[in-house]
């Protein structure tokens, strides 16, 4: 059925909307809030692949030159987008469900937020065209800086007021190399513009298509939290209720490929853009668990180490082969549940304890023994432990970076891999295993079932993926085979 | 190149320059938020000129018009349509951000950003 | 000619208003530029675009930021 393409992003745009509008009806629209949160990993399961043309505007093609033009806004919706968009989709469901039992009286804005956010990321994953994609980049943006704001931490107003002053002085500057790109080819639409510039209708050595490039690449850094902005990223992650870090570090991730491969469709013939993207997968990486290793508060700590994971994602993209791209792309997947997993676990401490500080924590696993352990399983899924999904995604990587011929690459990456194990379980130590401080009193003994729920669901598909990877990666090679 | 289209590229360029200064420089935080609005008005300004023709005709066909007289002498109307979009766009982002920093000036009372953002980075140092 | 006329209003205007410091005038400043701008749009064939303009660049933006200016202090500094 592909007329339920355009409902993946309708369906929640549609419910934050009213949600918002009929707050007032607690009760009803908890319920309401519920059902849309549990449509949402089905609708994409449910939907046939295939494409969406908005409005009914079939692709012309042109007699003369026989190239395809497409006037309308075009949705594709792939395996690679079926997997990532029910993923979201999982998540979105878990974080509304704890966020649903948490309190009593739930906040309608928040919920529109937090639905506004899925949907933004949901389209930017599935549109093939450029602005399309920038105006959900903008209405994400918007999104993120709500979930932010609307946190109880202190501080997070001005971290909200850092990162969108930040973002609106990127988003004008992707959008002004997106101007570009259509000065030169006249569409907006992306095959369209790959097309032109592989058939050598845009002279790819002209200073202004690298320019665009330059433009583009810069708001992508922006989305993706990539060096120089990963301060700035892991300070949101920091500032917002854990569940919504939960869901930020899932829209970082998934507009982090989505803009990238849009990007990897019309510039992979320059051979610059590789060297950037590695560039500054690489920086990322070693600044993010450099950082990590410095940081005492743990949120901080994990959304460093979150930074320094993405960095994984994109040296995958940048060595530009299919084994290689396929490898990114799944650890991109990976990164969503990991993080995701730790964001709530750690959160259920928070809870907990009201401590954020290592130093002053101790002896939780005679208190928590579930959360202790399950957070144990996601940390090792992150620094690549067999036989969770972390391990085959980076081992695809390394052995990606060997055959490309850069075993420094491999060789870089192993060592992130056991620096993100070290700062893991420095913090694990210091939190769970260390005898217990005299002032710290934990409060409030119960972890909320909700998250201990969320918790096992997402290490129920760690170690799925971790044992049968093939399900996913077979999938997202055919992807890939079919944009290289 | 037209006069016009090259006097318009300079005026967005000078904007753009103008914005980014000030949204870099400028210590106050409502003058800050008007050289991004300054920004977004030269993005969108060198979109629309993108789309413009040096002697062309608005892009709306009135009955009476030749078509194809139409299709060579009409403005390119894509980028028209996207600005529309940005145009918005930009307001509601700058709607947000003056919110924000009507919140944060009940807490501290003054629109610098020196004194505004700086509590984060110094609660950052006591926890390093 | 018009445009070297519209192109210099914008370019004062956006200098003046970032060096004002009554922040009420610099407000009032970016609505011309915003009106400015509106009119080179016309100027290059985009009339629904100026119409969005004149409106969003030259009568919200300036409100939402004299607005901003009255719940907060007037003077920069």
């Amino acid at each position: 059925m592909n007329e339920l393409i355009p409902l993946m992003v309708i369906v929640p745009l549609m419910a934050g909307l009213l949600i918002s509008a009929f707050s007032k009806f607690n009760k009803a629209t908890k319920i309401f809030a519920f059902v849309v949160a549990i449509c949402l990993p089905i609708i994409p399961l449910a939907s046939n692949y295939g494409l969406h043309f908005f409005g009914g505007y079939e692709p012309i093609v042109d007699n003369v030159t026989s190239v395809m033009f497409h006037p309308a806004i075009t949705y594709s919706f792939t395996f690679l987008q079926q997997i990532f968009i029910a993923m979201i989709g999982i998540l979105t469901f878990l974080v509304v469900f704890i966020y649903l039992t948490k309190y009593k009286e739930i906040s309608g804005p928040y919920l529109f937020l937090l639905f506004l956010g899925t949907a933004a990321v949901t389209a930017m994953l599935l549109t093939d065209d450029i602005f399309h994609m920038f105006v959900f980049f903008e209405i994400l943006a918007l999104a993120q800086v709500g979930i932010v704001a609307a946190s109880s931490i202190d501080y997070s107003y001005e971290m909200a007021l850092k990162y969108m002053i930040l973002g609106s002085i990127g988003s004008p500057i992707m959008l002004l190399g997106i101007g570009f790109l259509l000065a030169m080819t006249g569409s907006v639409n992306v095959t369209d513009i790959a097309v032109a510039v592989h058939n050598g209708l845009v002279d790819i050595t002209s200073p202004v298509f690298l320019l665009s490039l330059g433009l583009i690449f810069f708001g992508w850094l922006y989305a993706s939290g990539l060096p120089p902005f990963h301060t700035i990223k892991s300070g949101i992650y920091s500032k917002a209720e854990p569940h919504g870090a939960a869901l930020l570090q899932s829209f970082t991730v998934i507009s982090m490929i989505s803009i990238v491969l849009i990007m990897f469709r019309i510039y992979s013939t320059l051979p610059i853009f590789e060297v950037l993207i590695v560039f500054f997968s690489i920086l990322a990486m070693i600044l993010g668990v450099s950082l990590a290793l410095t940081q005492t508060d743990f949120r901080r700590m994990i959304g460093f180490l979150a930074v320094g994971e993405l960095g994984f994602i994109g040296l995958g993209i940048g060595l530009g082969t299919q084994y290689a791209i396929t490898a990114g792309l799944f650890q991109a997947l990976n990164e969503i549940i990991i993080t995701a997993l730790l964001f709530i676990g750690f959160g259920a401490i928070v809870n907990a304890t009201n401590e954020v500080d290592t130093r002053k924590l101790g002896g939780l696993l005679a208190y928590h023994p579930k959360v202790s352990i399950m957070l144990l399983i996601g940390g090792l899924a992150m620094a690549g432990v067999p036989p969770l999904s972390g391990f085959q995604s980076k081992l695809m990587l390394v052995q990606a970076s060997l055959s490309c011929g850069y075993p420094e690459i491999s060789i870089l990456a192993i060592m992130v891999s056991i620096a993100t194990f070290v700062v893991f379980v420095k913090t694990y130590y210091s939190m769970f295993l260390k005898p217990k401080p005299t002032e710290l009193k934990v409060e409030n003994m119960e972890v909320p079932r909700a998250m201990i729920f969320a918790m096992g669901v997402l290490l129920i598909i760690i170690v799925v993926l971790g044992i049968f990877p093939d399900v996913v990666t077979a999938g997202i090679s055919n992807f890939v085979g079919g944009i290289l | 190149m037209a006069q016009t289209q090259l006097v318009i590229l300079f005026t967005s360029a000078a904007l753009i320059i103008i914005g980014l200064y000030s949204a870099i420089f400028i210590d106050n935080i409502i003058k800050k938020i008007i050289g991004i609005s300054f920004i977004e008005e030269g993005a969108n300004l060198f979109i629309v000129a993108i789309g413009y023709k040096p002697g062309g005709v608005v892009p709306i066909l009135m009955p009476g018009m030749d078509t194809s007289w139409f299709a060579a002498n009409a403005a390119y109307p894509l980028p028209f349509g996207l600005v529309l979009t940005s145009i918005v766009i930009g307001a509601s982002t700058l709607a947000v951000m003056l919110a924000l920093v009507m919140v944060l000036y009940r807490r501290y009372g003054t629109l610098s950003t020196k004194v505004m953002l700086a509590d984060t980075s110094k609660q950052e140092e006591y926890n390093e | 000619m018009l445009e070297f006329v519209l192109m210099i209003i914008i370019v004062v205007s956006a200098i003046l208003a970032l060096i004002q410091k009554d922040l009420l005038k610099a407000a009032i400043l970016t609505g011309f530029t915003g009106a400015a701008v509106a009119v080179l749009f016309q100027v290059l064939l985009a009339p629904d675009v100026a119409l969005t303009q004149a409106i969003v660049g030259a009568a919200i933006v300036p409100v939402f930021i004299a607005l901003a200016v009255k719940k907060t202090q007037r003077s920069d500094g």
